[in-house]
């Protein structure tokens, strides 16, 4: 067989088939069956018909919709200043940024647990404030570095045009840097908004005891329903796809991912 | 049992995994079992995390006991391996791993990974009986004639008497089950700030007087227990319930109800403790204590003694508690799986003789020191328990406020009253470790074990947790349900006009196309 470019794919592609391919056969097969493997539409309805179920889900929308806000808030200022200030060491305040993720996960959630004890108090008295914080905490290097490198990436020359043409500093970002900005900030919400609907670990250290998405999948589990936390995985992956849907197919979109930073 | 925490995200992945793997492991298996491993036997052992003796003592830690010294210089499973050899001539090679939860295990079992010899709390074996799953104890595991068989010459009588006639369909726990350790379920608290009667009740949790300051345990078994004894606490304890002569079976009976009304009740005052506590833990709760972040804690003795240790390294003292309704008497216990056994006489032996060198008392000391839980062994004819009882927790000769503590019914079953298992020990220690690694005789009289939930048990009382746990939707305040309603509104506008949008793309696209055609 002859060696082309396309043979460099092949290790991918295996690994793609046997570990997410394979998995989504196994969870749409449990996720349609019951107890015995006869199809079954129950889990579906189950699932809608269910006000703890939908209350869950209607919690882990507002800590994720917050969250974002509160990511973005923060985010967008911060990356716009890195991106368009006169910086002499930009890459070395990028890293103060990017830091925190080298740093394990659990091992920051607790101590951000023992800062907000003593500010706080008593953690238990605000669950949904600490869900928020330490989401935010976690996942803002996600919103600020794919908006960063969508507004470095802007052209000083369409600032420039919009000033010459009578608009001042203020109408030039509105009209301009912001919407060109767009899908820095499609790609950060989408970052940013999905784990913060699953992330539960963050709820659990920091002492929120109300369920949300990831946990009520964890809790079928751990009660040997596979089906009906299937179905749960699966709803949510669909939730996932149309936002995914409506937010993205920009083609801009793909250059403007910070991976590159990560 | 020992601390839980949850199935993670990765149990999914790891299912997967082990979908595509499940038919190769049997076969594997089936390799290790044959005789063409040579002479050496491989025994596959699962325990619980951090629940045996991993040696590597230091010199202070030796235990002088007046019979001689107890150390653990080697790990207690390089030293049976050791001992299988002097004792059988056999070399035997242990393969020990660990579970988490007893729910972890039974996914570990499900999944197809194979042991041995495991190590789960009575309700899991006995749903392990219900599977058939097990394979019997030998008839040679109970000669008490042999003097290598430890476990039965030195259990603890009155533990023996729970496992001979306590039954799972028509057959006692002791002919699967051997135990290791037990205890009993309580309260850890703060004796600056809780009284010892404010701790002695399941009603602590709902107690707004400790607004967010308890916590409770993250599992629906115990939680559920806490739940009843509270519910029932004034039944539980009138004068009419307790002078009954049917008392304790009545108490057994009361503290396993789960009627569907009873799942309601629970359900309703966990929702009332879920506003009150300060969390559902799963294995912060020690630390949470130490840290003085909570006053009280729901605690299995093993972990209060382990709790209280280290509060005591830091100068701060925590008690324990047992509630007055009842408290929950758990037993973990060895079981050997016929997946892996598998008709194997010399396997069998070596896992028989493993419990039987994990219960030869100096070996049974050893682990209680090292891991804050309580042996099944008592020592028969064997005086070092005892002796070790009183090393850890007799008064000093010259202490003047002391109690005699009475441990008769542990070391000659339950209702004998000699006092010849008595010593004498400081007041206080009644509330502290001692309580806790072994419960005085009316705790034991107010303890009631746990059954095992049926399937539809299990559904009913795990789907009463989940509303418990979730926000419910009748929570959400009319200005909640604008909200949703406004960005759900938004959603399927940002929708409509980006179909809009993608339609006039193509239209000019197509018109534009047409132009060119016509150029």
């Amino acid at each position: 067989m002859k060696f082309t470019r396309k043979s460099l794919c092949i290790p991918y592609a295996l690994w793609l088939c046997l570990f997410v391919v394979a998995p989504l056969f196994v969870l749409f097969y449990y996720a349609f069956t019951d107890g015995t493997g006869a199809f079954t539409l129950s889990n579906l309805t189950g699932f809608f018909t269910d006000p703890n179920a939908l209350g869950t889900l209607v919690y882990s929308f507002a800590i994720a919709i917050v969250t974002t806000a509160v990511c973005l808030l923060l985010a967008y200022p911060t990356a716009y200043i890195l991106a368009t200030g006169k910086l002499k060491e930009r890459q070395g305040v990028i890293l103060i940024f990017v830091m925190p993720m080298w740093i394990n996960f659990s091992l920051r959630i607790t101590a951000l647990k023992e800062l907000l004890d003593v500010i706080e108090g008593n953690l238990a008295m605000y669950p949904f404030l600490n869900a928020v914080i330490g989401m935010t905490y976690d996942f803002l290097p996600f919103m600020i570095l794919p908006i960063y490198t969508t507004i470095m990436r802007l052209d000083p020359a369409y600032i420039e045009a919009a000033n010459d043409l009578g608009a001042n500093n203020r109408d030039a970002f509105f009209k301009v840097t912001l919407p060109l900005s767009m899908p820095g900030i499609m790609s950060g919400v989408s970052m940013v908004f999905l784990p913060a609907m699953t992330n539960y670990v963050v709820l659990d250290m920091l002492y929120n005891s109300t369920y949300i998405m990831g946990s009520l999948i964890g809790s079928y589990f751990s009660a040997y329903n596979w089906n009906g936390g299937s179905m749960i995985a699966l709803i949510l992956l669909g939730i996932i796809c149309l936002f995914t849907l409506l937010g993205g197919s920009d083609e801009e979109e793909t250059k403007a991912r910070g991976g590159a930073l990560l | 049992m020992k601390r839980p925490h949850k199935l993670t995200a990765l149990a999914l992945g790891a299912f997967a995994l082990s979908l595509l793997t499940s038919p190769v492991m049997p076969a594997f298996a089936a390799e290790g079992t044959s005789a063409d491993t040579g002479k050496t036997v491989t025994l596959r052992v699962c325990n619980w995390e951090e629940y045996i003796d991993t040696g590597d003592w230091g010199e202070d830690e030796t235990i002088d006991l007046p019979s001689g010294d107890i150390r653990g210089d080697n790990s207690m499973v390089e030293d049976f391996e050791q001992w299988y050899y002097e004792t059988y001539g056999v070399r035997v090679k242990v393969e020990y791993s660990t579970f988490g939860t007893n729910e972890d295990l039974y996914n570990m079992l499900t999944l197809g990974d194979t042991y041995d010899l495991v190590c789960p709390s009575e309700y899991m074996f006995m749903k392990l009986m219900d599977e058939g799953q097990l394979v019997p104890l030998s008839d040679h595991f109970f000669d008490t004639s042999d003097e290598n068989n430890y476990y039965i010459r030195s259990v603890s009588p009155y533990l023996e008497n729970i496992f001979q006639t306590q039954e799972r369909n028509g057959e006692p726990w002791a002919k699967y089950a051997a135990g290791y350790m037990w205890g009993v379920t309580g309260i850890v608290y703060n004796p600056n700030v809780v009284t010892k009667e404010e701790a002695s009740t399941w009603n602590i949790f709902d107690n707004p007087k400790f607004y967010r300051q308890v916590t409770i345990k993250d599992n629906v078994r115990d939680s559920y227990f806490a739940a009843v004894g509270a519910i029932k606490s004034s039944l539980l304890t009138s004068q009419d319930f307790l002078a009954d002569p049917n008392y304790h079976e009545n108490l057994e009976e009361e503290m396993n109800d789960t009627s569907p009304e009873m799942v309601g009740e629970v359900q309703d005052w966990l929702q009332g403790v879920k506003d009150n506590v300060y969390s559902f833990e799963t294995d912060s709760g020690k630390a949470d204590m130490i840290t003085g972040k909570v006053v009280a804690n729901y605690q299995w003795s093993g972990d209060a003694v382990y709790t209280m240790d280290q509060a005591d390294e830091d100068d701060y003292t925590l008690n324990f508690a047992v509630p007055e309704e009842s408290t929950n008497i758990y037993f973990d216990g060895w079981v050997m799986l016929k997946r892996g056994i598998g008709g194997d006489a010399a396997k069998q032996q070596a896992a028989e003789a493993f419990i039987n060198f994990l219960s030869r008392p100096d070996n049974a000391i050893r682990n209680m020191y090292y891991i804050g839980y309580t042996s099944f062994i008592s020592g028969g004819d064997d005086d070092r328990i005892f002796e070790y009882l009183k090393w850890n927790y007799a008064a000093d000769e010259d202490e003047t406020d002391t109690v005699d503590y009475n441990l008769d019914y542990f070391f000659e079953g339950e209702g004998k009253d000699d006092g010849k298992y008595v010593f004498s020990a400081p007041a206080d220690a009644v509330d502290r470790q001692l309580s806790a690694q072994y419960p005085s005789t009316d705790v034991i009289q107010r303890s009631s074990i746990m059954r095992c939930f049926t399937p539809e048990e299990s559904k009913l009382t795990n789907q009463m947790w989940v509303n418990v746990r979730c926000y419910n939707l009748s929570k959400i305040t009319p200005a909640g349900w604008v909200l949703i309603a406004l960005f759900v509104t938004a959603v399927v506008f940002a929708a409509v006009q980006k179909g809009r949008r993608r339609h006039h793309q193509s239209e000019a696209g197509k018109r534009q196309m047409e132009r060119r055609k016509k150029d």
